[in-house]
């Protein structure tokens, strides 16, 4: 059987559906968002490093891609980078990968004061190349969509731990936040508004939504304590900031295990979130119960099917199967889409569906297309 | 409380200036290195990895710990090595996979490979695929060791077997795996020859793993 099925011809657009769900409404059906870059590049047979040396073949694969997988949003650039490297970190860029820091800037407290804090998005760096992207993905999709946009843009932006951490070092960070809290929080503090203004150049743009993320506060890596003293406050505070220059609805990816944490996580007071391998289970049950408590304002999740590993460092908790979006069959995509979208949406909250880690690099288009069709299949609203 | 438990506390505690006073009081005191290396810094570090297993100890207490075992390997490494015979037990390559940048549990397993007389070339972390298959045609090791400790790179390390395969190298070399997320059934699943727990289980593990293979 195929699952590939073309059409972009449905009542609801993509636009609707996804922005629909962002907002806790239901719409014709569950949208389908895995954070799409590999599958683009896979598609139209180019590399990462192409398309950053050529914007315009970006653009060209997101578009394509979404045409031919028919999920429900496309991504700008969407990594770690462009505001590191105004900054003043080098980076490095591998030819099939997103760009990594090559040497950590800040290796001292005296260092802090090479940094360039301040920035310009539409001067600095390669920041201008990103917001190239978003405008031209802007008017590619309002051309096809004759007049209309028919698909969301989604940018994405950088918890200020992550921000911090990459600047030091992750080794180092851990260190600087087991050593010297007090210089944690003045490197997060520092961190926060370059991230900010490259999300709020995105929106002015013409980015539909965000997501942020922080793969260095889960259970995997810090204490709850450290985490609920340290990087959260500042996790909210990010969050916080983008809602009040944007209004955009935001989404959260507690990247890995946070299992002890997820009601501490909610109150960060992102729309969505984009779960890590985790119970969706439990942190379905936690959204619920941290917004009925009024800490948090959860009006959908995004997930789950296994990108990411079943191992979690509690050894406890049930996750879904490893990597199934690229060594399990588009059946076993299936099955498992059915259980988030039945889970999250018994639960009132609106299911975005997705992976559990980012789009997983050679991922069969077969179980790409299972997802869509397991949204189509089980995720209709009657 | 000996001094060989204060070590361990200490290491346990991750207090770096404490624990090195304490093992060259040791050292003073007529304990031979290995005593100090497997009583003291090994187990010290195990009590902070079975701290961490139990979700009590994270990164951050992880890398006090292992820092404090690192300074005092310092003063112990020049001993442990005068009668290791370095190369005796075989040739590994350690890496921890592309996409990866924890390196803690590499240099740990590095260091106690080396004492146990491995001749070791640690690549360090965020290695291409292609550049440990590279090391592997160059220095002809006995073992491969890959670290991860994220759950989304993990999944590097079938690549890397599969790479070794294509190369031709597979048979000639053990594949061992290793890092916080990674458990038995995964290198089983992998198609990896060995896992190991910590830093200190991976020494007779890769020693049973070379035994297996031709001199």
């Amino acid at each position: 059987m195929s699952y590939y099925m073309y059409s972009n011809t449905q009542e609801v657009t993509p636009y609707e559906r996804m922005m629909g769900s962002l907002n806790g409404e239901k719409t014709d059906r569950v949208p389908v968002n895995y954070y799409p870059r590999w599958a683009a590049l896979e598609y139209i047979g180019a590399t990462f490093k192409q398309t950053w040396d050529d914007p315009d073949l970006y653009v060209k694969a997101q578009i394509l891609g979404q045409e031919r997988f028919q999920y429900d949003c496309v991504i700008d650039y969407d990594m770690m980078g462009p505001v590191e490297e105004a900054m003043g970190a080098k980076l490095k860029y591998p030819e099939n990968d997103v760009p990594q820091i090559a040497e950590p800037l800040i290796k001292t407290k005296e260092d802090m004061e090479k940094v360039k804090w301040k920035l310009d998005p539409r001067k600095d760096g390669n920041m201008p190349k990103v917001l190239y992207v978003v405008r031209r993905l802007k008017e590619e999709l309002i051309k096809r969509g004759r007049g209309t946009q028919h698909v969301p843009i989604m940018t994405w932006g950088s918890c200020p731990s992550r921000t911090a951490a990459c600047l030091t070092g992750f080794k180092e960070w851990f260190l600087i936040v087991a050593r010297d809290p007090d210089w944690a929080v003045e490197l997060m503090e520092r961190a926060l508004d370059g991230w900010l203004q490259m999300v709020v150049a995105a929106w002015e743009a013409g980015v539909d939504c965000v997501w942020v993320n922080d793969p260095v506060s889960s259970r995997d890596c810090i204490s709850r304590d450290h985490y609920e003293k340290l990087t959260q406050p500042y996790e909210r505070k990010f969050i916080e900031a983008i809602r009040r220059e944007t209004g955009m609805k935001v989404t959260m990816h507690p990247c890995g295990n946070w299992h002890d944490r997820m009601d501490l996580v909610y109150q960060n007071q992102a729309d969505s979130y984009f779960l890590g391998p985790m119970d969706v289970e439990m942190c379905t049950q936690k959204a619920v119960e941290t917004n009925e408590k009024g800490l948090s304002r959860v009006t959908s999740l995004n997930g789950n099917v296994g990108a990411a590993t079943k191992s979690t460092t509690d050894g406890q908790t049930a996750v879904p199967y490893a990597t199934t979006m690229k060594r399990g069959k588009p059946e076993d995509i299936e099955k498992e889409s059915k259980a988030v979208i039945d889970i999250v949406e018994a639960a009132d909250l609106r299911c975005i569906l997705g992976t559990n880690c980012w789009d997983v690099k050679g991922s069969s288009f077969a179980n790409r297309d299972a997802m869509v069709y397991a949204a189509r299949k089980y995720g209709q609203y009657k | 409380m000996s001094i060989l438990e204060e070590i361990r506390k200490n290491v346990f505690d991750g207090d770096e200036n404490n624990t090195v006073e304490l093992v060259k009081k040791a050292l003073d005191e007529g304990k031979t290195a290995q005593e100090i290396l497997d009583e003291s810094l090994v187990a010290g570090l195990r009590d902070c990895g079975a701290g961490f297993e139990k979700g009590e100890k994270f990164i951050p207490e992880m890398l006090l710990s292992s820092e404090s075992m690192k300074v005092a390997m310092v003063v112990l490494k020049p001993l442990l090595l005068e009668g290791s015979g370095i190369g005796g037990a075989g040739k590994a390559v350690l890496a921890t996979v592309e996409g990866d940048v924890h390196d803690i549990g590499l240099e740990l397993v590095g260091t106690m490979f080396e004492t146990a007389g491995f001749e070791v070339r640690n690549m360090g972390p965020d290695v291409p695929t292609e550049d440990i298959v590279e090391a592997v045609k160059e220095d002809k090791p006995h073992i491969v060791g890959l670290s991860a400790l994220l759950s989304n790179t993990m999944d590097v390390m079938p690549d890397v077997i599969e790479a070794l395969a294509d190369a031709g190298l597979r048979d000639s070399v053990k594949v061992m795996v290793g890092g916080a997320p990674v458990k038995q059934d995964f290198a089983d699943e992998i198609g990896a020859d060995g896992w190991a727990y910590d830093a200190a289980s991976a020494v007779p593990k890769a020693k049973e793993l070379r035994a297996q293979l031709p001199d």
